[in-house]
């Protein structure tokens, strides 16, 4: 029998077990439950194996449902408190819970307990990654550029928060679901910027951490009790930005910076995907940070060239980006896009009054803007030096690379103005 | 043509404490392998072996019960096949998914007894 099995079909299901079953023993029962959920695939490799399943979907299901026996009983074997299901007011038969919709609510519920102000920001990107993605440590690490046993720790103490501080398994209501919903958005927006932002050459890490972001995305805008036209704006963002990801990288692990990439290579369904979010983003006028960052992104595709790029329109959103949230990386920004538009003064106050330790790891980026900076106004020997002072703080190896190549054009263009 | 068994030894999923993704990845790996032996007409039967074990040793039939993480080499599953010799099998082993978690695979004939 001819068998495939769908991209990420265990990963998924995961986080959807998990999910499932949290909502019927209760997030105190969470590592008895993804250990049984875990088990679960174990028993799927080896018994598929000699025999594939006709739908590996319905069979990995019906394990899971066989799953909550085996942990009442072990739960009652540690004699822990045992939820009453159908005691309780949500009774419900076992049965539904697994249906799609419910499966979906439950997972919901798990982005917003992912999500809770009381667990630390680092704490909730772990904790999303594991509990609803169903990367494992592990990965969750070499996506992140972290140790293993850092996310190990955030692991546990995420789990040791909603256990001691009895967080509910539920999506909150009234101001604190407006509150809760921007934390679920930053959590997302985080996730996406380290596959997105992230300077590591393996693109297939990179991607699926941005997919991931988008799929939870897509599950928060399908819940009408959970949309919102900052969270179609953050999709339109994510869209925008994946729609470039594979041409910034090349071939052979090298970083292509905006100016040099393929525009043909540009995806575009996901651009066409993120003009629909964005329609439904802009309804009331209300404009968030993920609105001038998705705005600056669709003007940046919209050019057919990187000399055709309006750098006004730019310059606007990000001027209207910088007084929602100023941020040093922001103004940074707003000096290259003065570079474009060859307006020296402007761009140099920024460059005054942007430090680069407010950018901590990422100095390296002011000089190199501040390279550019003098590159453009002909001063090469300054240019150039910035450049060794950017390479002198620069810690990633393709940065790295990519400074070097971008300082030999630089002493190229200096020989022949010679 | 004789017949031959393939035995797995090693890469205990369970204990290498493999994600979900990496299993999925294991799996189009095995029914790749067992589809490409089926298409060739060569696979006659095979299992999978839970990893707890039971073993018992010597005259005094000592009974120890054992978890894989317990055992060093702990045989997962095995294939029959068929084929003309050990360089045939040695040939379709090569697709085994498992090399790299440190598997091993021994290819032993299985015996005909006149009738």
């Amino acid at each position: 029998m001819e068998q495939k099995l769908i991209d990420h079909l265990f990963r998924h299901h995961y986080g959807k077990m998990v999910s499932v079953l949290t909502r019927i023993f209760g997030l105190a029962h969470l590592e008895t439950i993804e250990d049984a959920v875990q088990d679960t695939f174990i028993k799927a490799t080896l018994t598929w194996k000699n025999n594939p399943p006709e739908s590996p979907e319905a069979w990995l299901t019906k394990a899971a449902k066989n799953r909550v026996i085996d942990i009442f009983r072990k739960l009652n074997a540690e004699r822990k408190r045992i939820p009453r299901i159908t005691a309780s007011h949500e009774a419900m038969n076992m049965n539904d819970l697994f249906l799609k919709n419910e499966i979906e609510d439950s997972q919901l519920r798990m982005i917003f307990t992912a999500c809770h102000p009381l667990l630390s920001q680092a704490d909730r990107i772990a904790f999303s990654l594991k509990t609803i993605s169903g990367f494992s440590s592990k990965e969750i690490a070499s996506a992140l550029l972290a140790k293993e046993e850092t996310i190990k720790k955030r692991l546990s103490r995420a789990r040791k928060t909603i256990k001691t501080k009895n967080i509910l398994f539920a999506i909150p209501v009234d101001k604190e679901l407006y509150e809760r919903i921007t934390s679920v958005h930053e959590v997302l927006y985080l996730i996406f910027n380290e596959g997105f932002h992230s300077n590591r050459t393996d693109i297939l890490i990179r991607k699926e951490l941005c997919g991931e972001a988008m799929r939870l995305c897509q599950m928060i805008l399908k819940n009408e009790l959970t949309r919102s036209e900052n969270g179609y704006a953050l999709f339109a963002l994510m869209c925008f930005h994946a729609a470039r990801l594979d041409s910034k990288i090349n071939s052979k692990g090298e970083i292509i910076d905006l100016k040099n990439q393929d525009r043909s290579k540009w995806h575009f369904p996901l651009m066409y995907l993120g003009n629909e979010a964005m329609n439904k983003a802009t309804a009331s006028n209300q404009f968030s940070y993920y609105h001038y960052e998705a705005a600056i992104a669709a003007e940046h595709l919209r050019a057919p060239s990187f000399k055709d790029t309006q750098w006004n329109k730019i310059l606007l959103w990000y001027k209207n980006l910088y007084q929602i949230q100023p941020s040093a990386i922001t103004a940074l920004h707003m000096a290259i896009v003065q570079i474009q538009l060859k307006n020296f003064e402007a761009a140099s106050q920024l460059l005054i009054d942007t430090q680069p330790v407010d950018l901590g790891q990422r100095a390296y980026l002011y000089y190199g803007v501040q390279g550019e900076f003098y590159k453009e106004k002909g001063e090469h020997e300054k240019a150039t030096s910035c450049l060794d002072l950017a390479l002198s703080v620069v810690q990633n190896e393709a940065e790295k690379n990519y400074l070097l190549r971008k300082k030999a054009t630089f002493q190229k263009r200096k020989v022949e103005q010679n | 043509m004789k017949e031959f068994m393939m035995i797995f030894i090693g890469a205990d999923y369970a204990a290498l404490g493999l994600s979900p993704e990496e299993l999925q990845g294991r799996m189009g790996k095995w029914f790749a392998w067992s589809e490409k032996m089926e298409k060739a007409g060569i696979l006659r039967s095979g299992n999978a072996l839970h990893s707890d074990m039971r073993r018992i040793i010597g005259k005094e039939r000592t009974v120890t019960d054992m978890a894989s993480a317990e055992v060093k080499e702990i045989v997962g599953g095995y294939y029959i096949i068929e084929a003309k010799d050990f360089d045939e099998v040695e040939e379709v082993a090569q697709d085994f998914p498992d090399y790299d978690l440190g598997g091993t695979v021994e290819i032993r004939e299985i015996m005909v007894f006149d009738k």
